[in-house]
């Protein structure tokens, strides 16, 4: 009989096989990860600061239990129950352990809890219900401090992703002349990087003044640009490292110096990610200039602070929503351009 | 003219490429080297156009000598030296006509190249070399909608471009499928004809190596194990170089239908 039916196949091996089933884990090293969470425990229990009670008012009755050390070992316990059960290996067990020993010292280090919010809503509500009639008017009253967004956001991508290519191009071994001009660029770049956007706002605001000097987009231009440049350069020199090597040699065998080789071999294979990263710093230059109006570059952040310090949350409101929007219409412009690109 | 004297390549990792290569390949013929794999036929190839620097002995091509340790001197020599790969190695994303164009760097100042503004004569070149090759009305087309066999040609475009006096193959047909490697092999043969380009071609088909070459070289760990006219390079003599018997795919078969 060569044709079986499906039902015949799926219930011929049932009866007779067994399969086998996962590895029961050592029971001895379960045993030392419940021992490692009671250390854990202890050790919460001694370095930590109050004697808080966790109080959980049920109508008739609260229940009380001390704060977080206790919490904290019955979830441990309860996890490893759980993994023992699912015969989950051991070193799976030990990271699933650490797992929640650092996530409970991250929290209670910085006292992370959600109780204090409902203490404060009278504080809250005025602001929330400011915020939930915004003042339409407003958004184009402060058209003025738009342009000088978007503007600060078109020149600072420009500057931006020419710098980044150029720095790219030096950053990644592929491209670059030798191995000791790759390494320096690269920790130029990562030092450019590890200033984030505010702070080299504050040193350009601190460095030629802010909008009180009426340079706030100057400032604003140049952090934006630095920050681009780190981002653009890093993206872009990884691309490089991953183009085909294949057309880099051929142009190396035909002869071509190193620009010439990076132009016609390189280029072409990493235009389409470059493009793609240009249209995403000018997205993030966008989002940033709300931010940086915090620290006095100019743009629609200063007319956003401004509000903020004379208790106008219908105007901030009116302002965050046209954010939105305009966040929103840049990232659907930069999608439409790269599904077009590649 | 290019002259082996006692070359030897050893790589960074301490591999020894070649080893106490002496050779003479005359101007104008058509060499196969063939070989297993990792016998040095590609280091042997890459040695000539300095993409392996050999490590001692002396390399003439032509009136130069070889300086592996000079990147301008280099530059000058690959200017006449063309190379051709089993990838083809085109730039996919842009025009036939650019990867072409990509030929004529050695002769085109870098700011030309920056602005891919070349010079009418440069184009008149590659238009010129399509021609050979038989796909000019392919010139304004990306090069990664073209078939392999057109891609190769486009390589082989793009040497012909440098106005080289030798053409390096790396195993230029080893990617294609036997119709098309004979059309390339023939192709590659024409041009050595018409042209009087020293061409030196890398493969593993004997068959191949058989119709379309003047001289047969065959290596063997690193070493020239075998080197004369292809009438000397019998069944019996390759297999000598192979160390084992031949196999059926050791021959590419299927001879091209005459377009």
């Amino acid at each position: 009989m060569v044709t079986t039916s499906t039902a015949e196949r799926r219930a011929a091996p049932q009866a007779a096989t067994v399969r086998p089933e996962p590895p029961r884990p050592s029971g001895l090293v379960y045993l030392g990860l419940a021992g490692l969470a009671v250390l854990a425990f202890i050790v919460f229990w001694v370095i930590q600061e109050s004697g808080d009670v966790l109080l959980i008012p049920l109508g008739f009755v609260t229940l009380w239990a001390p704060l977080n050390p206790v919490i904290g070992l019955v979830v441990m316990l309860v996890a490893l129950a759980v993994c023992f059960k699912a015969r989950i290996g051991t070193m799976a067990a030990f990271g699933a352990l650490a797992f929640i020993m650092m996530s409970y010292w991250a929290g209670a280090t910085v006292g992370f809890t959600l109780l204090e919010i409902p203490e404060r809503w009278s504080n809250v509500e005025p602001r929330l219900m400011a915020f939930l009639d915004p003042n339409w008017s407003y958004i184009w009253t402060v058209r003025d401090q738009w342009l000088i967004t978007i503007s600060m956001a078109v020149v600072a991508t420009l500057v931006g992703c020419a710098i980044g290519l150029v720095l790219a191009m030096y950053a990644s071994p592929v491209s670059s002349p030798n191995k000791g001009t790759s390494q320096t660029i690269k920790a130029v770049n990562s030092v450019i990087r590890s200033i984030p956007d505010v702070g080299w706002a504050l040193l350009f605001v601190a460095f030629i003044g802010g909008t009180a000097h009426g340079l706030g987009p100057m400032a604003g231009i140049l952090a934006l640009l630095m920050f681009n440049i780190g981002i653009v350069a890093k993206l872009t020199s990884e691309t490089i490292d991953a183009v085909n090597p294949g057309p880099v040699e051929a142009a190396d065998a035909s002869g071509a110096t190193l620009t010439q080789r990076n132009r016609l071999a390189i280029l072409p294979q990493v235009l389409p990610g470059f493009v793609s990263y240009g249209l995403y710093v000018f997205e993030l230059n966008i989002r940033a200039s709300a931010a940086l109006g915090i620290v006095g570059v100019g743009g629609i952040g200063s007319a956003m602070m401004l509000q903020l310090n004379r208790f106008q949350f219908e105007n901030v409101a009116a302002i965050l929503i046209a954010l939105i929007v305009v966040v929103l219409l840049v990232d659907m412009f930069s999608m439409y351009i790269r599904r077009k690109l590649l | 003219m290019i002259t082996f004297e006692n070359i030897d390549v050893v790589y960074p990792n301490g591999f020894k490429g070649l080893s106490n290569v002496n050779l003479q390949i005359n101007k104008g013929e058509f060499v196969a080297i063939v070989g297993l794999s990792g016998a040095g036929k590609s280091t042997l190839i890459r040695t000539v156009n300095g993409l392996v620097p050999f490590t001692s002995g002396t390399l003439t091509v032509g009136d130069v000598v070889v300086d592996p340790r000079s990147k301008a001197k280099l530059r000058r020599l690959r200017s006449r030296v063309g190379m051709i790969f089993q990838s083809f190695n085109l730039v996919t994303r842009v025009s036939v006509l650019n990867n072409v164009l990509v030929g004529r760097s050695a002769d085109t100042p870098t700011w030309r190249s920056l602005l891919g503004w070349y010079r009418a004569e440069d184009k008149e070149l590659a238009f010129q070399s399509l021609e050979r090759v038989g796909i000019v009305d392919k010139a304004y087309m990306r090069a990664a909608s073209l078939s392999g066999g057109q891609q190769q040609r486009v390589a082989i475009a793009r040497v012909l471009a440098q106005d080289p006096e030798v053409i390096l193959a790396d195993e230029p047909v080893a990617s294609l499928d036997p119709p098309t490697a004979h059309k390339v092999m023939r192709d590659l043969r024409r041009i050595q004809q018409e042209l009087g380009i020293t061409t030196i071609v890398n493969m593993h088909h004997l068959d191949l190596a058989r119709s379309y070459a003047d001289r047969v070289i065959g290596m063997r760990a690193g070493e020239v194990v075998f080197d004369g006219p292809v009438e000397e390079a019998t069944d019996e003599v390759i297999e000598q170089v192979y160390q084992r018997s031949l196999t059926a795919e050791d021959i590419v078969t299927a001879e091209a239908t005459q377009e």
